[in-house]
């Protein structure tokens, strides 16, 4: 396996270009430039690691940040599991049956386009104000990618390894795990990135646009701030948010990634 | 040769692809009629079209078919463990299993649990392929050769009546391909295997057959002939020349 080089000039660049921005930042927010709202819209970069540290340390009306992120965290997990697991049996099915294979792919085609929050009205009626509604709305944003991703995936599956799979001894169920599913990897693996970015954005959607009061997360304490001005607090939180995605892009999905397809010499 | 028992029985063969239903299609195999003695070794050549390699996935069980194929006296229309294919594409065996696991998969589904029994058959079949060493790599880390090594170890470690191969060394370049010939004439005069070889290539058929059949449009036995050469058999060997030029004829015609 090669080494991957280390592009250093470009990462110097990148480095650069972070100063930078963050002088100006200072700089515009110091000089007051937009008058009475310019500490709202620019708080000094002290203020908002400040502002990091008071999120985690006495957050909002007695409860800390942190009470906030596990909240979200939790249906997002939860809804991520139902949504992946329901992706896997209906293109599971799919591949037993023509017929269902024929309307699963109908109605992958049509919810896909669905985004999640214009169901929210919908949803509302049916489950009420409780947090089964984010999670409904989680696994609303990633069953149709990942099923799209599964069901394309599936059906790129060479047949030769079918084949080979039938040849051995396999048929239904273990050959959807001993065949399909690993040759479908790379699909699977992109399926994933798709679905959780969409879910992670339905999740802090859904919970800005209705707080719960009884399971308070990510969104909700956005607007809190919002509403009280707090700014700093605000973009600390923004800056929390950004690390979630970083931590779960880098820390779990590119892992997986290079333990499968990279290392099997199947990635796309 | 004639006194071994009869692994393999082709009764009455016909092979329809029916694309549409109301169209009669023209049959690919049409009344084939072929019985296989354990232990020999059948190359098959023919032009393309001709229905080879059809026969060959009608007996894996991968084609339904009208007709009767017994395999050690049983009737089979099913894909099972007791008839091997090894396919022309490099890409047969599974790009997810390091090499070993790729021999040891079909055995762990065979129910064979215990670790270093499995270690023992995996390492004992690559080093018949002279592939000792490679047990922890993936197949996109060999070459073409290698890759055909494994399929080929996988196919004898699952012990298996019939080795079903459909043109296995076509891709490879003259080389590697007169190495595998070599290879698989020793490994087939070793193991308690038949084998069914599929090849465009008359030198190929002369130098691993036992038995040579040539077919011709819609799978009809054009010439069945027994390889009566002296082994190992090189294009000097007494005799070649008048095989290698029926065949090449009957090929032709």
């Amino acid at each position: 396996m090669k080494k991957q080089k280390v592009d250093v000039s470009g990462l110097i660049v990148k480095i650069i270009f972070v100063i930078a921005v963050l002088i100006l930042w200072e700089v515009v927010a110091r000089a007051n430039l937009f008058g009475s709202r310019s500490r709202l819209i620019f708080p000094t970069i002290g203020d908002v690691l400040q502002a990091f540290v008071n999120n985690f340390k006495t957050g909002y009306a007695g409860s800390s940040f942190w009470v906030y992120i596990m909240n979200s965290m939790k249906l997002l997990v939860l809804g991520l599991f139902i949504g992946i697991v329901l992706a896997f049996l209906f293109s599971g099915l799919s591949i037993v049956s023509k017929t269902f294979h024929s309307i699963y792919n109908l109605v992958v085609s049509v919810f896909d386009l669905l985004p999640g929050v214009a169901l929210l009205p919908v949803v509302i009626v049916i489950c009420g104000v409780t947090p089964g509604v984010i999670v409904f709305l989680v696994v609303h944003a990633v069953i149709w990618p990942m099923s799209r991703s599964v069901l394309d995936g599936f059906l790129a599956v060479p047949k030769i390894y079918v084949e080979s799979g039938l040849n051995m001894g396999l048929s239904g169920f273990s050959l959807l795990t001993g065949v399909y599913i690993p040759a479908a990897t790379s699909y699977i693996v992109s399926g994933l990135k798709v679905g959780w970015a969409r879910a992670w954005r339905g999740l802090l959607s859904a919970e800005m646009i209705f707080g719960l009061a009884n399971c308070p997360g990510i969104g909700l304490y956005i607007n809190q701030m919002r509403t009280n001005m707090k700014n700093a607090e605000m973009y600390a939180t923004l800056i929390v948010i950004i690390i979630i995605g970083v931590v779960v892009q880098y820390g779990i999905l590119a892992p997986i990634e290079k333990c499968t397809v990279k290392r099997w010499g199947m990635s796309k | 040769m004639e006194n071994r028992e009869i692994i393999l029985e082709i009764n009455h063969l016909t092979k329809v692809f029916q694309d549409e239903p109301d169209v009669n299609a023209e049959p690919i195999l049409e009344d084939l009629n072929l019985q296989l003695h354990r232990k020999e070794f059948l190359s098959i050549l023919g032009p393309s079209g001709c229905g080879k390699t059809t026969m060959l996935r009608c007996i894996a069980g991968f084609e339904s078919y009208e007709g009767e194929i017994l395999v050690g006296g049983v009737s089979t229309t099913k894909p099972g463990t007791d008839r091997i294919m090894v396919f022309q594409d490099f890409n047969q065996i599974f790009p997810w299993q390091t090499v070993e696991k790729n021999i040891q998969y079909p055995l762990k589904l065979q129910g064979i649990k215990d670790k270093d029994q499995l270690k023992a058959i995996s390492d004992e079949y690559l080093k018949k392929v002279n592939l000792d060493g490679t047990q922890k790599k993936y197949p996109h880390q060999l070459s073409g050769g290698m890759k055909q090594r494994v399929a080929i170890a996988k196919a004898l470690a699952q012990k298996p009546k019939i080795i079903l191969m459909d043109e296995p060394f076509a891709a490879l370049d003259a080389m590697t391909r007169n190495k595998l010939q070599a290879e698989l004439l020793n490994i087939s005069r070793q193991e308690d295997c038949t084998f069914i070889f599929i090849t465009h290539n008359i030198q190929e058929a002369i130098v691993l057959g036992d038995r040579i059949i040539v077919m011709s449009k819609k799978g009809k036995i054009k010439i069945d002939k027994q390889n009566t050469l002296a082994r190992p058999i090189t294009p000097a060997s007494p005799g070649y020349g008048d095989m290698w030029t029926l065949f090449h004829d009957a090929i032709e015609e």
